[in-house]
C-alpha cells in the first residue's frame, strides 16, 4: 500500500475516532473540574479553544485527600476538535456510498461537521457585552466585562467630550504610558487584575502603593485573585494605582477602578479639569436604548425572581429604527445582528443590566442539530423497524 | 389443569385489592363529631413560597424540614403533621414539650448540652435555655460563606433556621394564611414581620375566628363545634372565590395522603422479587411455575407503573409544569421513563430479564428522589430563567430521557456481567439477547442524549444568547452523548464486542451519575440548583461499585459461569 493510501485510511479510521472520543471525554471533564479554580471564560480559553493544555494532576484529587503537584500536557479543543472533523471528512471520503441505508448515518454525521464549525465560529467571532441602562437613561454602548479601559476626558468641549482611551494590555505592563494626546504621563504602580475595595478604617495589605490624590485617599483596592464562579462571583473587578506627570511634575498617585464606589475623577492640569476613570471596555454603536420601565416580580412572600423585564425604546437613525420593545427572561430582541437578553439589573431595581451578544455564527448550532437529529432518527429508525418486523414475522 | 397459571392473576388482584384501599383511605375524611377536624383543617388553602398549596402540604413540609420526617411522636406514636401544626397554633405552650428539632452532629448536641446521643430528636422547651450560645455559635457560622463552612457551623446554623422557622410558625408570620377574596390583593400573613396584624378582610376575619376556636379551652364541645363551623364556613367561601386552586387543594390532600411515589417503590420491591424467583426457578423446576412468577412480576411491574405515572400526572396538574423542575423530580422522572423502554424490550425479547432491571432502577431512583425531597416542598417554585414551560418540557424531559436510558443501559450492562459471570441463571438465550438489548437502548440513549443537549443549546441561544457555554452540567450532558457514541463507534469498528460493550456501558453509569449529581456538586455554573452537600459519599460510592462491576465484566470469557465451552463466545 503507498504511504498516501495508508496514511489516509489511518487518518479515516474509527479506531481514531474511537480515541478522539476518549480524549474528548477527558478533556471535558478536566474543562469542568478546572472551573472549580478559574473562571469559566479562562477555562473555554485554556482548555476549549486551545492547541494543547497543562493539566494539572491536583483536579482530579480533592486537596483535602492530597497534595499533588505537577501537570500533564494534553490536547487542547481546537486540536481535538480538527482532528474529529478531518477524520469524519476523511471517512466519508474513503468510504462514501450513498444508500439508503446509510443516508442517516451521513446526514447525521454531516450535522455533527457543522455543529464542529458552528463552535469553531462562535469562539472565532463572537462577542458578548453588557448594556446597563438606569430606567429613564439611555445607552449607546457596549461595555465588554472581561476587559477595562482607563479613560482621560476633555468634559471641556460645548457638544462633545474628548475621550482618550487607554487599553487594558497598556495598563497591564507596568510602565510610562505617554501621548500626544494625553494631558499627562501615566505610570502604572500597580495593575489588579481583580480587586476588593476596602474602607478608611480597615486593615491594608503590606506592600500595596498609597494613593496621594482623589478618591484613593479614602478608599483603597487590594488585589483578589481572578474569580473563578464559584463563590459568585464571576466578573472581575480591575483596579490600578497609576501615578500622573506633567513635565516631570507629579500630580499625585491616585486609584482609579471599574468599582461603582471609585468612578469618574477629576484631576486639573494647569488649571484646566480633566476627568479619570477606568470602566469596562466600552463599543460605542449607531443605535441607543432607553430604559422607559424595569420590572422586577417576585413571587408573593419570597424573594425569588419570577420575572425580570425592560421595556425600551430602541432608537437607530441609521436605520430609521424608533419603536418600543419588551426584553425579558427566555424574550431576547434580535436586531441588527445583535441579540439583547435580559441578564441581570442594578441593585435596588434602578436599571437593567442586558446581555448584548454578536454571533455570526448563531443560526449555525440550529441547523446542524435538525441535521443530526434527523439523521439519527432516519438511521435507528430503520434499524429498528426492520428488528420489530423480524419479531412480529 | 395447573394452579400456577392462576398466579398472575391472584397478585394482581391483590395488588389491585391494596392500591384500591389506600386510595380510598386517602379520598375519604377520617373527621367525626366531637373531634378534631383535621382533614378539614388540612384541606385550607394556604399560600407559602410563591404557592398555593393545603394547610396539609405546609404542616407536612415543615415538620419534614425541623423533624426530617412527615410525622412525629406523642408518647411513642406517629402522628400526621397538620396535627402538630394545630397544636402550634392552638395550644403553643403544649407544642413546645413537642421533641421535633432534629439535632444529630455530637457538637451541636453539646451546644444545648446534651452528652450522651441516646436521642436525637429535642423540644423547644429542651433547647430554648441555650439559645444565646445558638445564636452566638450561629453568628460566628453565618460569617463563613456555606461551601466553606465545617460540618459543625453547617449543623448550627441549620439548627438556628429550624428555630427561627418555628418562630415564623408559631407567630402566625409563615404561611400566607389570608386569601386574596377583593380583586387586587395578594395573598397576607395574619402578622406581618413587624408583629402586627394585617389585613382586615372577610378571610382575614375567618381566619381568626379559627384561630380562636383551636386557641379555646374551656368547654371542649363546643370549642370543637365552633372549630367545625369556622373551618367549613371559611372552606366553602375559598371554594367560592378560588375555585380552581381550591380543587387543586383537595387533589393534593390526596395526593400527600395516598404517597403514590412510596407505594410505586414497595410495588417495584415486590415485582423484583417475583421476577427473581421466575429466574432462580427456572433451571430447577418446570418451565410453568418459572412462568407464572415472571409474568406475576410483569402484572405487579404494570401496575407499579401505572401508579407512578398517575403520580406523576397528579405532580404536573398541581404544579401546571412538565415533569421535571429539580433534582427531586429528575429522580421521579428517570425511574419512571426507564420502564416503558424496558418494557418494550421485555416485549421483544420475552427474557424477563428487562423487566428485573426495570423494578430496580424504578426502586431505586424512587429511593433517590425520597432522599432529595428532605429539604421541605417538592413542588417549590421556579427561578425567573427557568420559568418558561416549553422548554422544561422539551430540553430537559428529553434529556432526563437521556439520562434514563444510558442508566438502562449501564444496569442491563451490570446484569450481563453479574449474572454471566457469577451465576450460570443467564446460559442459552439471555446471554445472546441481554447484549442486544444493551446495544439498542445506547442506541436510543444516544439519540435522546443528544437531541436533548442540543436542545438545552437552543434554550441557553434564546436566553442568554450562548449555544454552547461549557458550563459544568452542559459538559456533563455532552460527556454522555460522547460516551454513547464512543461505544457505539466502537462496537461498529469492530474493536470490542458484546463483553466490551458491556464494559463500558458499566462505566456510562458514572459518566450519567457524574452528569445528574457531580456537577450539581461543584456547585459552579448556571445549572447549579441542586447544590448538595451529603451526596457525595454515595456518588463516590456509586462508582466504586461500578467499576467493581466493570472489573467483573473483564474476566476472560472462558470464565463466566453462563457460558460453556459448546456456546459461541461473546
Amino acid at each position: 500500500m503507498n504511504p498516501a493510501k495508508s496514511f489516509l485510511k489511518a487518518i479515516s479510521s474509527l479506531r481514531l475516532t474511537v480515541i478522539l472520543f476518549a480524549l474528548s471525554m477527558v478533556l471535558i471533564l478536566a474543562g469542568t473540574l478546572a472551573q472549580t479554580n478559574s473562571g469559566i471564560w479562562t477555562v473555554v480559553d485554556q482548555y476549549f479553544r486551545s492547541i494543547y493544555v497543562a493539566i494539572p494532576f491536583q483536579l482530579f484529587i480533592p486537596r483535602k485527600v492530597a497534595t499533588i503537584p505537577g501537570v500533564f500536557p494534553f490536547p487542547g479543543g481546537l486540536t481535538l476538535g480538527v482532528l474529529l472533523f478531518v477524520n469524519l471528512l476523511a471517512a466519508h471520503l474513503v468510504r462514501f456510498k450513498l444508500t439508503w441505508k446509510r443516508s442517516g448515518i451521513i446526514l447525521s454525521h454531516a450535522g455533527v461537521l457543522l455543529l464542529l464549525v458552528g463552535e469553531f465560529v462562535t469562539g472565532a467571532f463572537a462577542k458578548e457585552g453588557n448594556m446597563s441602562i438606569v430606567e429613564g437613561g439611555t445607552a449607546n454602548y457596549v461595555e465588554d466585562i472581561r476587559t477595562s479601559e482607563l479613560a482621560i476626558i476633555d468634559p471641556s468641549g460645548s457638544s462633545d467630550d474628548l475621550v482618550v482611551v487607554i487599553p487594558q494590555s497598556f495598563l497591564e505592563d507596568s510602565g510610562v504610558i505617554s501621548n500626544s494626546l494625553l494631558p499627562f504621563d501615566i505610570a502604572v504602580v500597580r495593575w489588579m487584575g481583580n480587586s476588593g475595595l476596602l474602607g478608611p478604617m480597615q486593615q491594608k495589605p503590606p506592600g500595596l502603593p498609597t494613593a496621594t490624590a482623589g478618591r484613593g485617599l479614602q478608599i483603597s483596592a487590594a488585589p483578589l485573585p481572578a474569580a473563578n464562579g464559584v463563590d459568585g462571583n464571576t466578573i472581575d473587578v480591575p483596579s490600578a494605582y497609576v501615578t500622573l506627570t506633567k513635565a516631570g511634575k507629579s500630580l499625585g498617585t491616585h486609584l482609579v477602578s471599574v468599582h461603582p464606589q471609585v468612578g469618574t475623577q477629576e484631576v486639573t492640569v494647569d488649571g484646566k479639569v480633566y476627568l479619570i476613570e477606568l470602566r469596562f471596555e466600552r463599543h460605542y454603536k449607531p443605535y441607543s436604548i432607553k430604559l422607559i420601565d424595569f420590572r422586577h416580580d417576585k413571587f408573593v412572600g419570597t424573594e425569588m425572581a419570577r420575572n425580570f423585564s425592560s421595556h425600551v425604546q430602541l432608537t437607530d437613525p441609521t436605520r430609521r429604527v424608533d419603536r418600543e420593545v419588551y426584553i425579558s427572561m427566555n424574550q431576547p430582541l434580535r436586531y441588527a445582528g445583535e441579540t439583547f437578553y435580559q441578564s441581570s439589573f442594578m441593585q435596588g431595581d434602578k436599571g437593567t443590566i442586558l446581555q448584548v451578544v454578536r454571533n455570526p455564527g448563531w443560526l449555525i448550532p440550529y441547523i446542524s442539530c435538525s441535521l443530526v437529529t434527523l439523521g439519527l432518527l432516519v438511521h435507528f429508525g430503520i434499524r429498528l423497524t426492520a428488528s420489530i418486523r423480524r419479531k412480529l414475522a | 389443569m395447573n394452579p400456577i397459571r392462576f398466579l398472575p392473576w391472584l397478585t394482581l388482584t391483590l395488588v389491585l385489592l391494596f392500591v384500591g384501599r389506600i386510595a380510598s383511605e386517602a379520598m375519604r375524611s377520617h373527621d367525626q363529631p366531637g373531634k378534631m377536624p383535621y382533614d378539614a383543617l388540612g384541606r385550607l388553602l394556604v399560600s407559602d413560597g410563591g404557592r398555593t398549596k393545603p394547610l396539609d402540604t405546609f404542616a407536612r413540609s415543615s415538620l419534614l424540614k425541623l423533624n426530617g420526617r412527615q410525622t412525629y411522636e406523642v408518647d411513642g406514636k406517629k402522628r400526621p403533621a397538620i396535627e402538630w401544626l394545630m397544636e402550634v397554633w392552638g395550644d403553643p405552650e403544649a407544642a413546645e414539650s413537642r421533641q421535633v428539632f432534629r439535632i444529630d452532629h455530637p457538637d451541636v448536641l453539646a451546644v444545648i448540652g446534651v452528652s450522651q446521643q441516646d436521642r436525637t430528636r429535642f423540644s423547644w422547651k429542651e433547647i430554648s435555655p441555650h439559645f444565646p450560645e445558638i445564636v452566638k455559635q450561629a453568628e460566628l457560622a453565618f460569617a463563613v460563606t456555606r461551601k466553606k463552612q465545617d460540618p459543625f457551623q453547617r449543623h448550627i446554623t441549620d439548627l438556628y433556621n429550624k428555630l427561627s422557622e418555628y418562630a415564623t410558625i408559631r407567630d402566625f408570620r409563615k404561611p400566607y394564611v389570608v386569601a386574596p377574596f377583593a380583586p387586587g390583593e395578594e395573598w397576607a400573613p395574619l402578622i406581618n414581620q413587624e408583629g402586627t396584624a394585617l389585613a382586615e378582610g372577610e378571610s382575614a376575619k375567618a381566619i381568626r375566628s379559627i384561630i380562636v376556636a383551636l386557641a379555646a379551652k374551656p368547654g371542649e364541645s363546643q370549642r370543637l363545634d365552633d372549630l367545625t363551623k369556622a373551618v367549613a364556613d371559611y372552606e366553602s367561601a375559598i371554594a367560592a372565590k378560588l375555585p380552581s386552586d381550591d380543587r387543586a387543594a383537595g387533589l393534593e390532600v390526596i395526593f400527600n395522603r395516598s404517597a403514590p411515589f412510596s407505594q410505586t417503590s414497595a410495588l417495584y420491591v415486590l415485582a423484583f422479587i417475583l421476577g427473581c424467583a421466575g429466574l432462580l426457578i427456572r433451571p430447577l423446576s418446570p418451565d410453568r411455575w418459572s412462568i407464572g412468577f415472571t409474568k406475576s412480576a410483569s402484572m405487579v411491574l404494570i401496575v407499579s407503573f401505572a401508579i407512578h405515572t398517575v403520580g406523576l400526572i397528579a405532580r404536573i396538574y398541581l404544579q401546571g409544569r412538565p415533569p421535571v423542575t429539580n433534582l427531586y423530580s429528575s429522580a421521579v422522572f428517570i425511574g419512571w421513563a426507564c420502564i416503558p423502554i424496558a418494557l418494550l424490550g421485555e416485549w421483544l425479547t420475552r427474557s424477563g430479564l428487562l423487566q428485573l432491571i426495570a423494578s430496580l432502577i424504578g426502586f431505586a431512583t424512587l429511593i433517590v428522589a425520597h432522599n432529595l425531597g428532605q429539604s421541605g416542598d417538592t413542588m417549590e417554585m421556579m427561578q425567573a430563567v427557568l420559568d418558561t414551560n416549553f422548554w422544561l418540557a422539551t430540553h430537559v424531559v428529553v434529556v432526563t430521557i437521556g439520562y434514563s436510558a444510558t442508566f438502562l443501559a449501564g444496569f442491563l450492562a451490570c446484569l450481563y456481567a453479574l449474572g454471566g459471570v457469577l451465576t450460570p441463571l443467564l446460559k442459552g438465550e439471555p446471554m445472546k439477547a441481554l447484549p442486544r438489548m444493551i446495544y439498542g437502548v445506547i442506541c436510543f440513549a444516544s439519540i435522546t442524549s443528544f437531541v436533548g443537549t442540543v436542545l438545552g443549546g437552543i434554550w441557553a441561544d434564546q436566553s442568554w444568547g450562548r449555544f454552547w457555554g461549557w458550563d459544568p452540567k452542559e459538559n456533563g450532558a455532552a460527556m454522555i452523548v460522547v460516551w454513547n457514541l464512543l461505544i457505539l463507534h466502537a462496537r461498529w469498528g469492530g474493536m470490542i464486542k458484546d463483553r466490551g460493550v458491556a464494559a463500558l456501558a458499566i462505566v456510562g453509569n458514572i459518566v450519567t451519575a457524574w452528569s445528574w449529581f457531580g456537577t450539581n456538586m461543584l456547585g459552579v455554573g448556571l445549572h447549579s440548583y441542586g447544590f448538595m452537600d451529603s451526596a457525595v459519599f454515595w456518588i463516590v460510592a456509586f462508582a466504586l461499585s461500578q467499576l467493581a462491576v466493570m472489573g467483573v465484566a473483564l474476566v476472560p470469557t472462558d470464565k463466566w459461569k453462563s457460558l460453556t465451552l459448546s456456546e459461541p463466545r461473546p
